[in-house]
């Protein structure tokens, strides 16, 4: 018998379906998993029949913040969860809502949480189970969810940081294959948005040194990511997301309140002085002159 | 008596209550219920902020509205007297990355919705990978969407002034494939004539020389008589300006000017069902939104044709969305061909955000039609976001006497099924309804 899928939505934009559509390998997980029941994909059962709380899973996935008193085909949603969440082997949290209450926690703060923690505090319905996963990411990267479904119907071990997210997927930082990590060793910062040069993380608010996620070894879409095209990371991936003025490096003195992860500030302030006392042409130019 | 039925698979879920008389539905009204308050997640956050925010209203028309969003901020610039400049290419690029968006939004509907639903009313099965046609042809226009904005969904690479990608030709070279790919995969799977000879087209009879899922998909719906009902308006209001579209509503027969400022919102009719959706009216009228609207307001021969000899009906609805995808297939082209690298990506503001108060308005065409932003800036810092949808629009609840596009398309259905097709023929969007 296959593995039984179930995807439900709790207070979401949908946005974590949709990137899961991007899948390429999408006829291999429908042809592995039976899917009860899916926003979008074809599945066994409508919601409304899911909602009856009759039938059982073996993989719970879950998008969306949650909030018990939400109701869904006028079923109550706290009631959905529990059944299908006791009975399934995995509950996974599919995007940053699902993980950490993310943006849609902000609709109301105080009864709304992810499904295992309140942004970093454990809280929710299965705060402290070993069955949930985090997929954190606003939205969830398709491969994300791909490498984790498949490590389950392999029956491998997936292993797990201390805020639930699979270590092989978020123990990267967004930093990590940055096209313009060079910049950011010799402290060159991008003047302006709209060039391949500098990096963002002095002025434009760059979050990639400070966030867990392999959005720049396995790219977006297969083609690119944020950095690559100029944004700034936002820190999607991480339980503060979304953070407040998301497009400005906050600063002390000029110096960036946050360095990059697991760096005492001593230690980044002395590499940066060394690096910035330098003068280097080649990464003041532009990249292609002709192509100014 | 009232028969409730909850409608599924529309990102998210909404309640139709029918009423029958002599077996035909005579009224129907539809609620929205689930709300996340997204304008009051916006309210006094820095306005670079709504860039970020605004983009997950929506799973699926997310870059919609970063457009929206930005064209707000850039607006209340230019009514503080700082008209930004935006380079052609920086406008180019983002007309493109619109359309992309578009075009994975028809693709998904005509083959996770309307397909499947069709072949369901008229009882021929399709096998469950039928449906992941959409999702590879999907897939591959956010690719090239992606190229430009770093990923989607929920990319924030448009800002006031431009936008934050500097691409090389490597990257349009490479778009450029991508698109020939989705192209030559639309001729094969959809079409089944080249994409030159489909768009000339300017009949129905002359569809019969296209054959692939098109074909088909004329077949049902006539087989489900589809041609027949869902009758509604006929009255069309574009508000977004774009190559593919301007601005203009259409009514007996004729094109005529648009103010935006004339859109107006009221609250939904209800019974005893909560909704959260507010109607969105033209001069306290419903209007359609939507590809007929964009094909009507252009004047595209084939789509004009069939409206010729089906009206509005929801036959003349599928179709105009379907030949939405090839039109705008032949507008990214154009557009990648015509940037110009060399010109600069974005272009400072004059003037600092944070020192920036008043009014603004940023209006572009989404999937399903014109989606409005309306901010208020003080020194920075969002005092009121006000979001009108598209589906706002189309699927608005009016009382029996004044019933919105959608509730006036069912009217007169046969049954619940059918009247159901015709309502997702409108491409229903909950979460983008409600907000």
């Amino acid at each position: 018998m296959k593995p039984r899928l179930l995807w439900l939505q709790g207070v979401t934009c949908n946005g974590n379906t949709h990137s899961f559509l991007n899948y390429p390998h999408l006829s291999y997980l429908l042809e592995t998993f039976e899917f009860l029941y899916h926003p979008i994909l074809p599945s066994t059962y409508t919601l409304e029949e899911i909602s009856t709380c009759e039938y059982e899973c073996d993989i719970l996935v879950f998008e969306g913040a949650y909030d018990p008193r939400m109701e869904r085909v006028g079923m109550n949603l706290e009631r959905v969860v529990h059944h299908y969440g006791n009975h399934a082997q995995y509950v996974i949290a599919a995007g940053s809502c699902a993980s950490f209450g993310g943006m849609f926690k902000h609709t109301d703060p105080e009864h709304i949480t992810g499904l295992g923690f309140d942004e970093k505090e454990p809280k929710g319905p299965f705060a402290h189970s070993t069955k949930l996963i985090n997929l954190s990411g606003c939205p969830i990267h398709p491969e994300w969810m791909g490498y984790t479904l498949r490590m389950i119907a392999d029956n491998k071990p997936i292993a797990i940081d201390e805020l639930h997210r699979p270590k092989e997927l978020y123990a990267y930082l967004a930093h990590h294959g940055c096209t313009r990590n060079e910049y950011f060793e010799w402290k060159v910062d991008s003047d302006h948005f709209g060039t391949k040069e500098g990096c963002l993380f002095y002025k434009q608010g760059c979050r990639g040194p400070m966030t867990h996620a392999s959005c720049n070894k396995i790219l977006w879409n297969d083609v690119s990511s944020k950095t690559r095209a100029g944004s700034p990371c936002f820190g999607c991936t991480e339980p503060d997301f979304p953070r407040t003025n998301m497009f400005e490096t906050k600063t002390n003195m000029s110096i960036p309140q946050d360095v990059p992860v697991g760096i005492s500030k001593r230690s980044y302030l002395t590499m940066a002085g060394i690096a910035k006392s330098f003068h280097i042409p080649r990464l003041e130019k532009r990249l292609i002159d002709d192509n100014a | 008596m009232i028969t409730r039925k909850w409608i599924e698979r529309i990102e998210g879920e909404a309640s139709i209550g029918f009423e029958f008389e002599e077996n035909k539905v005579s009224f129907a009204s539809i609620a929205f219920p689930h709300f996340r308050g997204m304008e009051a997640i916006l309210y006094s956050k820095p306005a670079m902020d709504a860039l970020v925010i605004t983009p997950r209203v929506c799973g699926i028309c997310g870059h919609s509205h970063l457009f929206a969003a930005v064209r707000a901020i850039e607006s209340v610039y230019a009514n503080s007297g700082f008209r930004l400049e935006i380079s052609p290419k920086a406008q180019g690029i983002r007309e493109l990355t619109l359309s992309l968006e578009l075009i994975q939004n028809h693709f998904k509907w005509l083959y996770l919705v309307i397909y499947p639903e069709l072949s369901h009313l008229v009882k021929r099965p399709i096998a469950d990978s039928f449906r992941l046609k959409g999702a590879y042809a999907a897939s591959i226009a956010t690719k090239v969407l992606a190229i430009f904005a770093g990923q989607w969904p929920h990319s924030s690479y448009m800002i006031p002034g431009g936008v934050t990608c500097d691409p090389t030709y490597v990257d349009t070279v490479r778009a450029m494939g991508l698109l020939d790919e989705l192209i030559r995969w639309f001729e094969k799977e959809v079409i089944g004539i080249s994409m030159e000879e489909y768009l000339s087209i300017s009949s129905a009879k002359a569809l019969s020389r296209a054959s692939g899922d098109m074909r088909d998909i004329d077949k049902m719906l006539r087989t489900a008589n589809m041609h027949k009902q869902g009758f509604s308006y006929d009255r069309y209001c574009v508000l977004g300006e774009h190559g593919f579209s301007k601005p203009a509503k259409f009514l007996n027969r004729r094109t005529a000017k648009v103010n935006a400022k004339l859109v107006t919102l009221e609250n939904p009719y209800t019974v005893d069902e909560k909704t959260y959706a507010k109607n969105a009216l033209y001069q306290n009228t419903s209007y359609e939104t939507g590809p007929l609207a964009r094909a009507m307001t252009n004047g595209v021969p084939f789509v004009k044709h069939l409206h010729r000899s089906f009206r509005d009906s929801t036959y003349t609805r599928v179709m105009a969305r379907s030949y939405e995808i090839p039109l705008l297939l032949e507008h990214c082209k154009t557009l990648v061909h015509s940037l110009h690298l060399d010109e600069p990506s974005f272009i400072e503001p004059p003037k600092k955000i944070t020192s920036l108060s008043g009014e603004g308005v940023g209006i572009v065409e989404a999937p399903r039609g014109p989606l409005m932003h309306k901010v208020t800036l003080n020194k920075g810092i969002i005092d009121n976001y006000t979001l009108i949808t598209p589906t706002q629009w189309n699927l608005s609840c009016g009382s029996p006497q004044t019933p919105g596009p959608a509730q006036k398309a069912m009217i007169g259905a046969d049954s619940i099924e059918t009247a159901t097709f015709t309502f997702r023929a409108f491409d229903v969007c909950s979460v983008c309804t409600t907000h």
